[in-house]
């Protein structure tokens, strides 16, 4: 299984390629929601897909879609960090 | 695969037995799904869970779906200031709120193939404005507006949304209504005649028409509005 460090790099890089301003750097207080966002909404469904993706390569489902992760959309999507830390979270309960 | 709510009966069904009928691979979802002889899952369209618990399964075969028709929904004739609260709760929660939840739902799944068709279900009361179906007409006007918004949100993944309006057709749904008043409603449409669960069939297969992909966000009135 791949460690942390490089399935967040691989986040981060995700991120990067579909931000909207190019070579942005991508750090743990990268906004995802809001007017400091890169993203707009459907690149943020994206990403939420290839979470997915990389969640079930891994062999867990990464839930984005539930009603306990809708309620908690705004502090999940806060920042790149925060996804990451329930990408984490997810993998680790599962 | 396309994805059929509704499936047990009425304007669901029809839509089912055209698609099977074409070879086209039918899911379809229904309170009870007992007596269909095709893949489907028991789903009341009005519980997010259920219909969470259902695109579990669905995501678990790993079945590609192109399509989403929300053909289930629930009517009740009622004057606004005497339609009880139960009934009022239970027609916005299976008819626009079925609709959303599923929307959400399942067109992740179209999402990831960038393709894919959602074809809800408004009405004819909407335009019209007809007593006795305010609340009705409330909850389908929210499935049009909620749709021509998704059509513009779900655009770029190649996935098109339209609403399909049909006037009195003859199901369970306008059971309750009388001749007299059905033969009012089809002289308010642009052509006079009652048209049936297969015209719609007939426009549920234009609507998943990879010819048609440049029609989207709209409400097409059967038999005109």
């Amino acid at each position: 299984m791949r460690n942390k460090l490089n399935l967040k790099k691989d986040i981060y890089l995700k991120i990067s390629n579909l931000s909207e301003r190019p070579n942005v750097i991508i750090d743990d207080d990268h906004s995802l929601i809001g007017s400091d966002s890169t993203l707009d909404s459907m690149k943020l469904v994206e990403l939420c897909i290839y979470l997915e993706d990389m969640a079930s390569e891994i062999g867990f489902d990464f839930d984005w879609t539930s009603e306990s992760a809708m309620s908690r959309s705004r502090s999940i999507f806060k920042t790149a960090g925060s996804l990451t830390i329930e990408f984490f979270e997810q993998m680790e309960s599962k | 695969m396309i994805i059929v709510t509704g499936a047990s009966k009425g304007i669901g069904k029809t839509i089912c037995e055209r698609l099977l009928s074409n070879n086209q691979a039918v899911i379809g979802l229904a309170r009870d799904t007992s007596k269909l002889d095709f893949e489907s899952y028991d789903c009341d369209v009005s519980s997010f869970k259920d219909i969470e618990n259902t695109v579990r399964k669905i995501k678990k075969n790993s079945k590609s779906i192109q399509g989403l028709i929300n053909a289930a929904g629930t009517a009740s004739m009622n004057l606004a200031l005497l339609t009880p609260s139960d009934i009022s709760k239970k027609i916005i929660e299976t008819n626009l709120l079925g609709t959303i939840y599923c929307c959400q739902l399942i067109s992740p799944l179209m999402i990831r193939e960038k393709n894919g068709v959602i074809i809800n279900f408004s009405t004819i009361a909407v335009n019209l404005a007809l007593k006795g179906e305010s609340i009705y007409a409330a909850s389908k006007a929210g499935v049009e507006t909620f749709s021509k918004v998704l059509a513009r949100e779900l655009s770029s993944f190649n996935i098109n949304v339209n609403c399909i309006a049909p006037g009195p057709i003859d199901t369970s749904l306008i059971k309750g209504v009388s001749k007299t008043e059905i033969n009012n409603l089809i002289s308010r449409q642009v052509i006079q005649k009652q048209f049936t669960k297969f015209d719609i069939a007939d426009i549920v297969e234009l609507l998943l028409n990879k010819k048609f992909k440049s029609i989207s966000g709209e409400v097409l009135h059967i038999g005109g509005s």
